[in-house]
């Protein structure tokens, strides 16, 4: 296991510039994703950690070793590809053994490990037979069992659950974490599915235009985005991006509301908007944090229950989406599926701003920090 | 379906129609045929017969007498050894041109494919523009080249020649076929360690078969074939039988031999229709199959 360093990494294609100085540092066992929207350099960071695309500036660190300028064999890493990559003309044996080979590991410790990735993999059965004859699941775990069996310093996994179904998504996700659990692995996974990101991460780097908008914790970043752009990208369904004026009551700052009747909402921060007093902000805030109204809650200093007019209900199940239009923005609210909330009907709702954040209505700039 | 089946059956028009087409078939196989039925016949027949019979007549009874002279005693100019040494010859240069050719080809379009470099589109459509480059205009440039490199009017300069333009074809096949190879192939090979020739190898070669059986039919039929290059090239010793059957139709003493020159064309034929009786579903499916999945 090692650390991964990034430091100052800049990529260009003449003078596109896909990466523009990321820095991002990685503790020995660690599980980092990327994630990020198409074309936001996530594929382009991580095929430069791989050493298969060379970059313009900067420094690549793998236990603390320069690795900048060095080929990807020998950088002691492994790489799981969206496609599995799999040799087509060769066994599942055959592919799992084919790096230890070329690393001239003699036949018999390259059966011994082929074995022992089989059964951490339960693919023991399938060795014998070739790619083509693989389900998409099967061939995936083969593409996990090619790269475990080099032990290498680091793991690298380019969107590696994209091509599977739904239902086996969500199991080799779990699966992949049981392992990373086990193994104690440096994990760099890239994904554009942020339920993979929060799911797994130890930390997420959320990119886009090829910056890293915000490194930290899963949970960190979801209680606490950068910018509107980490704030709207993280979390399903999406926060709520209310624009509200800011209007001064007894010299506190408070966030005007336009529901059915227009009210204040008081904010845990408030001397962060003194300056903005009479413009129009966007408050970003959580469905789960917009509720029926509950008895617990009732009296607590950032809690407001106020009337909205229910546009559609979509029952979930565990929840009910209810969706209200308020100051203009279409807002989810989530909700308990016993509360009576039809559509046309003007309901009160519990809006808890305690964790509520506020942006640059134009820069997407967070400004409450 | 079933319906339609017994539909079919009990419609008189639906037969006639049918009839009609199948006619049509066979006359246009028939008419497409005629040569080669013309040159087997002939070529059957004794001298006297080829004299008095219509072209279409059927021998009397077979000979091969004229098969044997054309294969070993017929004259092609001022030697009479038949075509045997010449068709040799052929062999000679046809092999290795096809290997070296195909194997060339093989790792161009390799590179062009999967190890894409700076230019590297442009240096393909320059070797494309190879494939339309018509033979006649570079016979004067090539004939320098071949006296500057010393290999003028050998077997070892015609291979050169039939190398040089059959690359071009070669690289085209084998750059689409592998178009359909994903790239993340190549980069999970090399994390594994493995280098430009043992991905080469190891990798990529092994799903080839259906791209190597479609340029070797392709090479080997071109070259066998080519009288152009034959001709301009060759020294007396190094003649394909391409020329070598120029030159026994040429020669005559007192009349023409049609029965010889038959045969002889027959034989020169035979290779090539060997190799696509053998091989030409393997042709038809190699360049329909595309995708290699992985």
């Amino acid at each position: 296991m090692a650390n991964l360093t990034i430091d100052n990494v800049k990529k260009s294609y003449g003078k596109t510039e896909i990466l523009k100085g990321i820095n991002i540092a990685i503790e020995a066992g660690e599980f980092l994703i990327l994630v990020g929207p198409s074309g936001c350099g996530k594929s382009t960071l991580m095929n430069s950690i791989a050493g298969l695309e060379d970059v313009t500036e900067g420094r690549i660190l793998i236990a603390d070793k320069d690795v900048t300028y060095t080929s990807p064999k020998d950088r002691d890493i492994a790489m799981v590809f969206q496609s599995y990559a799999l040799y087509p003309n060769m066994t599942v044996a055959q592919n799992i053994s084919f790096g230890l080979e070329m690393r001239k590991v003699p036949k018999e410790e390259r059966d011994v490990e082929i074995q022992r990735v089989a059964e951490l993999l339960q693919i023991s059965h399938l060795l014998d037979r070739k790619p083509a004859q693989l389900s998409g699941g099967q061939r995936q775990r083969v593409a996990m069992g090619r790269a475990l069996a080099r032990r290498p310093q680091l793991y690298l996994f380019d969107e590696p659950l994209s091509n599977l179904d739904a239902k086996l998504r969500v199991e080799m996700r779990t699966e992949i974490k049981k392992l990373h659990k086990k193994l104690g692995t440096t994990i760099v996974y890239v994904t554009h599915d942020q339920i993979e990101a929060m799911t797994l991460a130890d930390r997420i780097a959320v990119m886009k235009d090829g910056e890293v908008q915000q490194l930290g914790t899963p949970q960190e970043i979801y209680d606490n985005p950068a910018n509107l752009f980490v704030a709207g990208f993280m979390g399903s369904p999406a926060m709520n991006f209310i624009p509200s004026k800011i209007v001064e009551q007894n010299g506190v700052p408070m966030l005007e509301l336009n529901a059915s009747e227009t009210t204040a909402l008081p904010f845990p921060n408030p001397d962060s908007l003194k300056a903005y007093v009479g413009e129009t902000v966007l408050l970003g805030l959580r469905p789960e944090m917009i509720t029926e109204p509950q008895p617990h809650k009732e009296g607590q200093a950032f809690v407001v229950t106020t009337g909205v007019e229910v546009e559609v209900t979509e029952p979930m199940g565990a929840d009910t989406m209810i969706l209200t239009r308020i100051n203009d923005a279409e807002i989810n609210c989530r909700s308990n599926p016993a509360y009576p909330a039809k559509p046309g009907d003007v309901i009160n709702m519990m809006f808890d701003t305690s964790k509520a954040v506020v942006f640059d209505a134009k820069s997407g700039r967070r400004l409450d920090v | 379906m079933k319906n339609n089946v017994v539909g079919r059956k009990t419609s008189g028009v639906d037969k006639a129609l049918r009839i009609a087409l199948y006619a049509t078939l066979i006359l246009v196989a028939g008419f497409y045929l005629m040569p080669l039925v013309v040159m087997l016949i002939t070529s059957m027949k004794d001298a006297e017969e080829v004299r008095n019979g219509t072209l279409l007549s059927l021998p009397s009874y077979i000979h091969f007498d004229s098969w044997e002279k054309a294969w070993s005693s017929a004259c092609t100019g001022s030697s009479c050894h038949g075509i045997s040494p010449y068709f040799m010859n052929s062999f000679k240069i046809v092999i290795p041109a096809v290997a070296i050719s195909t194997i060339l080809g093989a790792i161009n379009g390799y590179v062009i494919s999967l190890w894409r470099f700076r230019g590297s589109n442009l240096f393909f459509a320059a070797l494309l523009l190879g494939c339309f480059i018509p033979f006649q205009v570079v016979l004067l440039p090539m004939a320098r080249t071949l006296g500057w490199l010393g290999i003028a009017s050998s077997t070892t300069g015609l291979v050169f020649v039939h190398v040089v333009y059959g690359v071009a074809f070669t690289t085209l096949f084998f750059r689409n076929f592998y178009q359909s190879i994903p790239g993340e192939l190549i980069k999970a090979a090399r994390l594994d360690g493995a280098g430009f020739f043992t991905i080469f190898y190891r990798i990529i070669l092994p799903v080839s078969t259906p791209i190597i059986v479609v340029t070797v039919i392709w090479q080997f039929t071109q070259i066998w074939n080519d009288f152009l290059f034959g001709v301009a090239f060759s020294g007396f010793e190094s003649q394909p039988v391409t020329v070598a059957l120029n030159n026994l139709v040429n020669t005559s003493f007192g009349g023409k031999e049609y029965n010889v020159d038959m045969a002889a064309a027959v034989i020169a034929a035979l290779p090539t229709l060997i190799v696509y009786v053998f091989a030409g579903k393997y042709f038809v499916r190699g360049l329909t199959a595309g995708a290699v999945k992985g």
